[in-house]
């Protein structure tokens, strides 16, 4: 009994120990540490600014015949002070200056673009990032091989197009968002077929993420999105169901009639049904009209609300009954669509709010003070 | 006979810290490997521009108010500046006595709105619902009701809830501007999630403007400065623990978010326990499980929520007391889980923890020093091996606490001051030289208050956060 409690005590002094040293480890980092990040601060300081001077400077015209060599010779030129201020550093020095320097190259990547993010792309690949960071995409480690796919797109490095398309398949997610995201900045809008189809279970982050990159090409888009509906998994038809209706192009509309009555899966087809609604397009309305009296309350409750959004006067006689029989939410929703088909609707909506059951009129005179 | 019961339970206490300690040695250690995976997986996420979608989810968050007419107008107007796409508040007047409806008629230009919702979880009446006509507003919408507790107040407000996603929180607690994105994020990456907390830090001593704090610093009594390294180890190595293994049984009543669906299908929050935090989510585990419907329950250690801790001992007696009598609540309610491998790690790993660890430990605790007092008085106690033991259990106690601070250095760093660092460690030592007895004695008085059935909350004081540091 006294040996094992001697045995834990030295255990216990022994972590303590440990944790002691951590600590007093710690306290001095957090000190040192301070001095670094200020030190980090000053060079990210410095390298911004020679970066907005290499942006900012005007550089003489150029005959339009001219050969592309010659517009990177002008802007190897504005590189030569910063590459010898880093070739004149010890290794380890540069290797700082060096992480800094791209730090730098990235961020004002996220906001330029014209003439500015050209010299910027020029600049990571004249000082060698490109093949570093497509070396960077075998990384051990996933978190340095998503950082280096993100910083690829963010540059913009056409070279690293089949290094990033082979990390769509990588294991680990992120570096497959991240590869996915750069793939659609470097190569526009053609590659959205690729992603499509080599995308599997998307999560509605991933969607969310690639939906920013899509909308930037808008009505582009919409044949690969309208291709992506006959694609497998489901989970891309739903990301394309949603991005047509973001889009809103009236192309979408046969497309979407089609997949809201025959697909499989009720998901795919609700949500068909949403993206009508968001789409607005008159062609919808019988057969959303069709779906108010669908079994499925999931269908019926989209149609009403799909209806809503687009004001159809002629849906009018089926509304009322839905108002009057159905669960609340579809009370609710059908009251929206009836508000929405304009004065008749409201005064449908009047003549309920005064009439009705004791539901009927608190669900009228809930949608018309919304109506305002 | 008397010495063999003595040293039998003597022997069990040794085994008991020996296991005990184990076990939060493991969940450090799982807890450090799970922070720098969520700080790895999050270092990519453009936060900003991806709840700002339209096709982000929706998130409708639920303040409870009772008697806050001090602070509720300050509370309600940093909850619109929430930095999230698509969102509304909704403040539940719980029956207030004072001033706290009038105060927020006046403030935000409310009118009696005729808004209908569905009852799906019972709850006290509905006396009305206020709606702003002031177009920035708009997402404002105040329900007056009769009172009933918090849980009924939060079951109102799941029922007037127009989003899929609901975040509880406590009306007097400042939500970081971007803790709505950080906590939504892991509901969008995967469809089984139900429900996740953010962790809870202690504001005493930072600064607040506008109703968000601008400058984090610590406060300078001790009381709140034990709380701060108390939650460190709760949320930091606790909680991210039991993420590793989906076991996670706790979710802050201060800063929690929820599939609004979800709570509904389990039947809202329990009004007959003042643990209704620990509850819904334990009862989420036993639905879903029984019902072999796929789920998550998540922490977030990112997102914070800023609260004001008690800083007078009664008050904080109180709040532990209730705290240990809501845990009792939750053992009795769904003891058919303890020890149950149906209910997967959740039966076999953190039922029991919070049963033998968390609620009896500070029994089995008093009870070994009052076994090793009757062995003094009885003149047959090993002295040498009573202070070897004792000198153990506070080395540990330190190492522990050191270790949760240690935590929040190596992850998140919220406190950028050295100094703050060097005054956390230390008062990572103190805090077991009494405080650490102190909380255990409360909790095993709460056993005397539960058997005597007291069930109320007790009056929880609060001071305000204040302008200064």
């Amino acid at each position: 009994m006294q040996t094992q409690l001697i045995i834990i005590l030295s255990v216990t002094v022994a972590l303590t120990f440990v944790v002691a040293l951590v600590s007093i480890g710690l306290v001095i980092h957090k000190a040192v540490n301070a001095q670094e990040i200020r030190r980090r601060q000053r060079l990210y300081t410095h390298y911004s600014e020679k970066f907005a001077e290499v942006l900012l400077v005007d550089l003489p015209p150029i005959p339009s015949n001219a050969r592309t060599s010659a517009i990177f010779k002008q802007y190897e030129n504005l590189l030569v002070p910063i590459k010898k201020e880093l070739e004149s550093l010890p290794p380890v020095e540069a290797r700082l200056h060096r992480e800094m320097l791209r730090g730098v190259l990235v961020d004002f990547a996220r906001d330029l673009s014209g003439d500015a993010i050209d010299r910027l792309i020029y600049c990571f690949y004249s000082l060698d990032f490109v093949s570093e960071q497509i070396e960077l995409l075998k990384h051990k480690h996933w978190w340095v091989r998503a950082q280096a796919a993100r910083d690829l797109g963010l540059l913009r490095t056409r070279r690293a197009l089949a290094a990033l398309t082979a990390a769509l398949e990588d294991p680990h997610q992120d570096v497959r968002d991240q590869a996915r995201q750069a793939i659609v900045s470097l190569a526009g809008v053609e590659s959205l077929r690729t992603i499509l189809r080599l995308t599997r279970r998307m999560s509605m982050w991933t969607a969310l993420e690639l939906s920013i990159s899509v909308q930037q090409y808008g009505e582009e888009t919409v044949p690969y999105l309208v291709e992506g509906l006959d694609l497998p998994d489901q989970s891309v038809v739903l990301f394309c169901i949603e991005m047509l209706a973001v889009i809103g192009f009236v192309s979408a509309v046969d497309p979407l009639r089609r997949l809201a009555k025959t697909y499989p899966s009720i998901t795919v087809r609700a949500k068909a049904i949403e993206a009508m609604g968001r789409l607005g397009d008159q062609r919808s309305e019988d057969l959303l009209v069709s779906f108010i009296r669908d079994p499925n309350p999931a269908l019926r409750l989209k149609a009403l609300e799909a209806l809503g959004r687009i004001g159809a006067p002629a849906a009018l006689p089926a509304l009322i009954p839905r108002l009057e029989h159905g669960t609340l939410q579809e009370q609710i929703a059908a009251a929206r669509a009836i508000a929405a088909t304009g004065p008749a609707g409201m005064d449908e909506l009047h003549r309920v709010a005064a009439a009705g059951t004791k539901r009927q009129r608190a669900v009228c005179l809930h949608v018309i003070e919304e109506r305002g | 006979m008397f010495e063999w019961i003595i040293n039998s339970y003597l022997l069990f206490v040794v085994l008991y810290f020996v296991g005990v300690n184990v076990s939060y040695t493991v969940m450090m250690t799982l807890s450090l490997r799970e922070i720098l995976k969520y700080m790895h997986h999050n270092s990519f996420s453009d936060y900003r521009q991806t709840v700002q979608s339209e096709l982000a989810v929706g998130v409708s968050v639920l303040a409870p108010a009772y008697n806050e007419e001090a602070t509720v107008v300050e509370s309600v107007r940093s909850l619109l500046k929430l930095n999230y796409g698509l969102f509304e508040v909704i403040v539940i007047n719980d029956g207030s006595k004072d001033r706290t409806l009038q105060r927020l008629i006046d403030e935000f230009g409310l009118f009696q709105s005729n808004q209908i919702y569905a009852p799906e979880i019972p709850s006290k009446r509905v006396r009305g619902i206020y709606r702003s006509r002031v177009a920035s507003y708009k997402n404002l919408v105040i329900v007056d009701k009769e009172n009933g507790g918090k849980a009924d107040a939060l079951n109102v407000g799941i029922n007037v809830a127009q989003y899929e996603l609901v975040c509880v929180i406590d009306a007097d607690s400042i939500l970081e501007e971007d803790a709505l994105q950080k906590v939504v994020k892991p509901f969008l990456e995967d469809h089984r999630v139900v429900a996740a907390g953010g962790i809870v830090r202690i504001a005493n001593g930072c600064e607040v403007k506008n109703g968000r704090v601008v400058r984090v610093g610590l406060s300078t009594h001790l009381l709140p400065l034990f709380q701060v390294v108390e939650y460190f180890r709760a949320f930091l190595s606790g909680r991210m623990a039991w993420l590793n293994m989906n076991a996670l049984l706790i979710i802050s009543g201060a800063f929690g978010l929820f599939r609004r669906q979800a709570v509904i299908d389990v039947g809202g929050y329990r009004t007959d326990t003042v643990g209704e935090d620990m509850e819904i989510v334990v009862r989420m585990h036993r639905t879903f499980r029984e019902r072999r419907r796929p789920y998550r329950v998540i922490f977030v250690p990112d997102p914070v929520c800023w609260t004001e801790a008690p800083e007078s001992i009664r008050i904080l007696q109180r709040q532990r007391n209730r705290w240990h009598r809501g845990l009792m609540d939750v053992m009795r309610f769904h003891g058919k889980m303890l020890f149950n491998p149906r209910y997967g790690a959740i039966g076999t790993t953190s039922m029991p923890y919070y049963l033998l660890i968390e609620l009896l430990g500070p029994v089995f605790e008093f009870i070994g020093y009052i076994a090793t007092i009757m062995l003094f008085v009885r003149g047959t106690a090993n002295l040498d091996m009573a202070i070897l033991f004792f000198v153990v259990s506070l080395l540990y106690g330190v190492m522990f606490s050191v270790g949760g601070v240690l935590l929040e250095e190596i992850s998140f760093r919220r406190y950028p001051n050295p100094k703050h660092l060097v005054l956390l460690l230390f008062i990572g030592v103190l805090e077991n030289f009494g405080y650490r007895q102190l909380t255990a004695w409360w909790r095993i008085r709460a056993f005397f208050d539960y058997a005597r059935g007291q069930r109320g909350w007790g009056k929880m004081q609060r001071k305000g956060f204040r302008a200064g540091a």
